[in-house]
């Protein structure tokens, strides 16, 4: 494992710019999640790292070297796609073993098998093995394909979004295996996701990507409680961050050149009656462990978390306070963050 | 919907009675059957009483050009013939051998073709169509040029061959010699069937996804081991099923053939069609031939379920 940096990187094609100025290191032993809608520039920079793409502009070091020039199979880095590219004509066996038996490796086959069936026991596929690779079900597939990012020690893992084409409930398992693979291992990951859970639940730090650019790079906790804009606001939390002009509250102090107050659901107290801004309950969702409380101010609408006990019904009239809200300037900027 | 009980409506009013009732008394069953018999009493008509016409003709001493003598039966006299018939061996050897040569270096070039095609250079497309030209003539014309092109006086192959080696153009014949005269139709099947080939070895080549490659990439295999572990095998079916049609086509090849050497010099290049042509329609053996295009028939059927039994292998890999 080894550190990995990013200076400056730039790439395009044709007229767009998929990324510029990225400026990032991975520690070694860390778990970093790009975090961004689709075009954002995630994957680019995952492709850069890997060296299958070449950056326009900056550079690229891992454990300390220039990789800049090198190409993907002078890098040793393992990468993991989206779609599962296993070899479908070789058994899972032999697609573990692929990458071991090239020629620059020279690992003998007793060796191999070790290895393989060292990562086929940790992803327990080691029933499978002699499975062709495409009898497989969708989990076992990315399975396999995470394994064979595992059996060889590479200087770091580049994960794209490895369990989107998963169901929700393969997700939540592997997201968690996945994690505990890496902790044990002590691996370097740098990973890509649409997807805020695997963000917060599995990264050391969050970058979130916009426009090809990295907006702010921090620990899920940082990114989550000061964000440094609105589209940072908006990346992490379901449902979604509530945001506010300023003239919805008129009562409610806030810093000069405020003009959206955003308030995150668990951050919206509701009472009956109190005088603070006054709200109309339009719709009530009730999850079982919680409710969702659709509000109304004005023409303005919010979403607050609220104890299911609590017997409101559509079209009552309720008061609201914000417990440590974000302040935006014109631009979407934090202020005060 | 309103409207489409409107529209029901009218149709059953527009339908005359005895017809809504006639149709009214059938079951689906015998709706589906009324519109799958024309089909099928065509498809018996024109292929399946005729290849049973045939079996039945091949057992017997009948000449087409004497349908008044009496038909005797003469059992399995025709197939002992035609088995023990050196002249008959020579055709299936002189048809093995085109077969398997054409099959050879179309597959080989086709697929070679399609390769450099699949690196989408400037103007992939452009070449694609030019390379495709050859399949889009008839096998009439095709024959009759390279008639031409394979002249020794005048023809342009012998020209450009005495170009490169030195060798007089006049002192070989293509089309005249025993020796050259089968590899002369192997160069021109290969000529004009090549680019078929390649069109479906392209489609192949086309549907390996990029990834794929990238992961073996980073996987650190060379573009020799890429090519030997991930595009020939992923392209193998493609290329099965092009020997397969290739190979069926070939077996039957006639028309490019007759106009090239007719079969000639001497037999060299008389293919089991010819051979089936002469008895059936120049010697009036319409009994033999029969029996020999049973054979051949068969010959081909089986070879091609045994194929197809390996493709589909293959293909659930």
């Amino acid at each position: 494992m080894a550190e990995v940096r990013l200076e400056q990187a730039e790439k395009r094609f044709g007229d767009v710019t998929a990324v510029t100025g990225i400026d990032l290191t991975i520690h070694d032993g860390e778990f970093v999640v790009l975090l961004g809608p689709t075009g954002a520039g995630k994957t680019t920079t995952l492709r850069l790292v890997a060296g299958l793409e070449m950056p326009d502009h900056g550079r690229v070091s891992i454990g300390g070297r220039d990789a800049t020039p090198l190409s993907p199979m002078e890098r040793n880095v393992a990468f993991v796609f989206q779609q599962y590219s296993l070899y479908p004509h070789l058994s899972v066996y032999d697609n573990l073993a692929f990458p071991l038996r090239s020629p620059t490796r020279r690992v003998d086959e007793a060796t191999i098998r070790h290895a393989v069936e060292r990562v086929a026991k940790l992803l327990r596929i080691e029933q499978k093995l002699q499975n062709r690779a495409t009898r497989l079900s969708g989990g076992e597939m990315q399975r396999v394909a995470i394994g064979r990012a595992l059996v060889r020690s590479p200087s770091i893992f580049l994960m794209d979004e490895p369990l989107s084409s998963l169901d929700a409930k393969l997700r939540a398992e592997l997201r968690l295996e996945l994690k505990h693979i890496q902790q044990d291992l002590g691996a370097t990951v740098l990973y890509v996701s649409h997807d805020q859970t695997e963000a917060m639940t599995m990264a050391n730090r969050i970058g979130v990507l916009d426009h090809g650019r990295l907006v702010q790079i921090g620990s899920p906790r940082e990114i989550y409680e000061s964000p440094r804009n609105i589209y940072v606001a908006t990346r992490l939390g379901m449902p979604s961050i509530n945001l506010l002009p300023l003239s919805a509250f008129p009562s409610h102090p806030a810093p000069t050149g405020t003009r959206t107050i955003g308030a995150r659901t668990e951050h919206v107290a509701i009472a009956r009656g109190n005088g603070g801004a006054h709200a109309r309950v339009e719709w009530v969702e009730h999850l079982g462990d919680q409710n969702h409380l659709h509000l109304a101010i004005g023409e303005h609408k919010l979403v607050t978390l609220v104890d299911p006990d609590l017997d409101l019904s559509v079209g009552d009239a309720v008061d609201i306070a914000l417990q440590q809200p974000l302040y935006f300037d014109a631009d979407g900027e934090r202020i005060g963050g | 919907m309103p409207d489409m009980n409107a529209i029901a409506d009218r149709v059953a009013s527009a339908t005359p009675p005895h017809v809504g009732k006639a149709i009214r008394g059938l079951s689906d069953r015998s709706i589906a059957w009324i519109f799958v018999a024309p089909t099928m009493i065509l498809l018996l008509a024109i292929n399946i009483f005729p290849l049973i016409w045939t079996v039945y003709l091949s057992f017997t001493n009948y000449a087409s050009n004497r349908p008044n003598r009496a038909v005797v039966n003469v059992g399995l006299k025709w197939y002992q013939d035609i088995l023990s018939s050196p002249e008959v061996w020579a055709a299936m050897q002189a048809t093995a051998h085109f077969v398997f040569w054409t099959i050879f270096f179309q597959t080989l070039i086709g697929f070679g073709l399609a390769y450099l095609i699949d690196r989408k250079f400037r103007g992939h497309a452009f070449w694609t169509t030019i390379i495709l030209i050859p399949m889009m003539l008839s096998p009439a014309v095709v024959g009759n040029f390279w008639k031409f092109l394979y002249q020794p006086q005048i023809g342009l192959f012998n020209y450009v061959i005495s170009f490169f080696t030195g060798i007089p153009p006049s002192s070989f014949e293509m089309l005249g010699s025993v020796t050259l005269a089968p590899w002369a139709i192997v160069i021109v099947d290969t000529w004009m069937w090549t680019p078929y080939v390649m069109l479906i070895c392209l489609a192949g080549l086309r549907s390996i996804p990029d990834y794929i490659y990238e992961a073996a990439e980073v996987d650190r295999a060379s573009k020799w081991r890429q090519f030997w572990s991930i595009t020939l095998p992923m392209a193998l079916p493609f290329i099965m099923l092009a020997v397969l049609f290739r190979g069926i086509e070939n077996f039957k090849m006639f028309d490019m053939v007759v106009l090239l050497t007719g079969g000639g010099p001497g037999s060299t290049t008389e293919l089991a069609s010819i051979t089936l042509k002469r008895q059936a329609f120049e010697a009036y053996r319409t009994g033999y031939s029969s029996a020999f295009a049973i054979i051949l028939f068969v010959v081909v059927f089986g070879l091609a379920n045994i194929y197809v039994r390996a493709l589909n292998k293959v293909k659930q890999r």
